[in-house]
């Protein structure tokens, strides 16, 4: 059971700011948890205290319902997709893919015949096979976007974790990689934490969404659940009423075509 | 809404525009040779050629104009005035290469003036009004010559500031390669390979030769070792002083380095150090180190957060992220901090003289200063021994220029 707990956590900054104030949150194993709300809400700083890339000022984080508070980023067996992607530019994609497997140590380390099969069948699902002896910046951002998913992957994590990892795609492209993470998330299981600032992606990817503002979590629910109650004003504003525009602005544009094919 | 009107305003023929921006480049340098006239003692050769700046000068301010026969006519007879000066400044002045230049400065710009006033496409546009077609085709011309133009007139004043930097290094391979001792001369004439031969096999010049090496080569191995990881910190970290240090590193370096010659020579005598290669080593890398320090922090800088971020859920600790990532995307900037550091301690002299005396430790720098003084005036020995101790550094560069370029284009973490 790989599921994860926050438990009254919250993160104060040096300079006395308050990034997360207080936030029980839990993701269930193989539930693909969207993180939501607009910038500067916590929500990257939620994910990032996950990934052990910040410390926890309160309160407890665990997976698997082991507290990982003080373990290393490297231990927690997670698998982050950055928003930059942030591929090492002076390996090859099958190095930046390996380099996570090449670094366990003991009895967590692979045999080299294993970390093959494993970049193998990782390509294959991200086809990846014809590019493997390339450099990052001979890749396409769709390209490069997916090998940031096959370095998460590859180590077969425990949760997955994404930061906005599809803001820098052209718009095509999102649309694409948003269906292809949908698609290995239903076919892998991997419990899986999305963060993103954009609404229709929270809709159509998550089982369930947390919307933050403030640092302060507004709502917990599946998506149409929080579509439907929206919990306060807040998420009634950012999530309903945006969705609501957008559903306006395409009727408008489609009455308008049907209006000029009736004259 | 473009009328005919506004296509003849912004026709000008690519002569005169060209012919505005050359004749401002040559009242320029004009001015800077009557300034040099003037050095030289002045006379009526200063008075002509202030006579050739006012021409040059009125010249550019009276350049042909659209459909305006007058303004043609006086750009020919200012052109012919200019011309005719630099003439006469040519008869009156000796005849060495550096007098012939200075009057061409003069003769030229005269020459081309007259040339491309008189020219069809100036002639018919500054005495009638053209037609639009002939206007069109007018700036089609503009468009395929300007360029050539432009590059040309770069070229040939980059060229002044090439021969500016090569003339010293060809007299220095000059008085290299000539018999004798003779310091001056012109260029040319019987060549022999003896003072090279001399320097390569005098004792003396290969134990300066070691000595350099192991300073310099020391230098750079201990300047990185130490800069390296400072450079990191200051980069990553936020710790109590780092801004003061940081600082403090910049104020020491902004004192001449011979005020603290007196305290250095008092320190090293005391620990034992003079006429030691150690000695040396040490007291370039604190010098070379603020800088070294400085370079390698802005380039950690630039290293984005992300990637020691992957890296560190990919199972690295601290120090794994530093060498396994960092590092080798700094590999670029840590080859030009290398550089400086070698060139520094290669270079120095000040130093060198004062902590190490004794003959068998001079580095080179201090050893060919000593063939001044010890030998008479071998020039010929010293010039060559001059270019054999800027060899290493010269090949070191070529070396680095290649691995230089190929570091700054990789690198690019987004798309």
């Amino acid at each position: 059971m790989v599921n994860v707990n926050f438990e009254h956590v919250s993160k104060r900054y040096e300079d006395g700011f308050e990034a997360v104030k207080g936030l029980n949150l839990e993701v269930q194993d193989g539930e693909f948890l969207v993180l939501l709300g607009p910038s500067g809400c916590g929500k990257s700083t939620t994910l990032r205290m996950l990934a052990g890339l910040e410390e926890v000022t309160n309160g407890t984080i665990s997976i698997g319902g082991v507290s990982v508070n003080h373990l290393p980023a490297g231990a927690r067996g997670l698998g982050m997709v950055f928003q930059s992607y942030a591929l090492y530019p002076h390996m090859t994609i099958r190095d930046n893919m390996t380099f996570g497997l090449r670094m366990a140590k003991g009895k967590d380390r692979l045999s080299e015949a294993e970390i093959n099969t494993r970049v193998k069948e990782t390509a294959n699902m991200l086809e990846l096979s014809e590019h493997l002896g390339k450099k990052p910046k001979e890749l396409s951002g769709g390209q490069r976007q997916r090998v940031a998913l096959g370095r998460a992957l590859i180590r077969r994590p425990q949760v997955l974790l994404m930061d906005e990892p599809l803001s820098n795609l052209d718009a095509e492209l999102r649309h694409q990689m948003r269906r292809e993470i949908r698609r290995l998330h239903d076919e892998l299981g991997t419990t899986t934490i999305y963060v993103t600032h954009d609404q229709i992606e929270a809709m159509t990817l998550a089982d369930r969404v947390a919307i933050l503002d403030q640092g302060v979590l507004q709502q917990h629910a599946p998506p149409l659940e929080a579509y439907k109650q929206p919990a306060n004003e807040f998420v009634e504003s950012f999530l309903c009423r945006h969705l609501d525009d957008l559903v306006d602005t395409a009727n408008t544009l489609l009455r308008s075509e049907a209006q000029e094919e009736v004259n | 809404m473009i009328s005919e009107s506004t296509v003849r305003r912004w026709y000008v023929p690519v002569e005169v525009e060209t012919l505005r921006r050359w004749l401002l480049v040559s009242f320029i340098v004009n001015l800077v040779l009557l300034s040099i006239d003037m050095l030289r003692g002045g006379g009526m050769v200063l008075r002509i050629g202030f006579l050739g700046l006012v021409a040059i000068g009125l010249l550019i301010n009276t350049l042909p104009e659209a459909s305006s026969p007058t303004t043609r006519n006086t750009s020919l007879v200012l052109g012919g005035g200019v011309l005719l000066i630099g003439l006469v400044r040519f008869m009156m002045t000796p005849m060495t290469a550096f007098d012939a230049w200075m009057q061409a400065w003069l003769i030229g710009p005269g020459a081309l003036t007259i040339l491309w006033v008189s020219s069809p496409p100036v002639t018919a546009w500054s005495t009638r009004n053209l037609s639009l077609n002939a206007i069109e085709y007018g700036l089609a011309r503009n468009q395929r010559y300007g360029p050539r133009l432009r590059a040309f007139g770069a070229h040939l004043v980059l060229l002044h500031f090439v021969v500016l930097t090569l003339l010293p290094l060809l007299w220095i391979l000059d008085i290299a390669l000539s018999p004798g001792n003779a310091l001056g001369g012109s260029l040319g004439g019987p060549y022999t390979g003896e003072h090279f031969s001399n320097m390569l096999g005098s004792e003396a010049f290969w134990t300066w030769m070691r000595n350099s090496l192991i300073v310099s080569i020391g230098t750079t191995l201990l300047g990185l070792v130490v800069a390296i990881p400072a450079g990191y910190a200051f980069s990553r970290y936020k710790f109590t002083g780092r801004d003061v240090s940081m600082f403090a590193f910049l104020l020491v370096q902004m004192f001449p380095g011979i005020i603290i010659l007196v305290p250095y020579f008092l320190v090293m005598k005391s620990l034992g150090l003079l006429n030691s290669h150690l000695g040396l080593i040490l007291a370039y890398c604190v010098t070379a180190l603020p800088l070294c320090v400085w370079m390698l922090k802005g380039f950690f800088d630039t290293v984005p957060r992300e990637l020691e971020e992957a890296a560190l859920l990919d199972g690295c600790n601290q120090f794994q992220v530093f060498t396994k990532v960092v590092l080798p995307l700094s590999l670029p900037a840590v080859a030009v901090t290398a550089l400086f550091s070698f060139l520094a301690a290669w270079n120095e002299f000040l130093l060198a003289l004062t902590f190490n005396t004794s003959n068998d430790m001079y580095t080179l720098p201090v050893g060919l200063a000593s063939m001044i003084s010890s030998t008479g005036q071998a020039w010929g020995d010293f010039a060559a021994a001059s270019l054999l101790v800027s060899l290493p550094v010269a090949l070191l560069f070529l070396f680095f220029q290649k691995f230089l370029i190929e570091g700054l284009s990789a690198g690019g973490v987004k798309g």
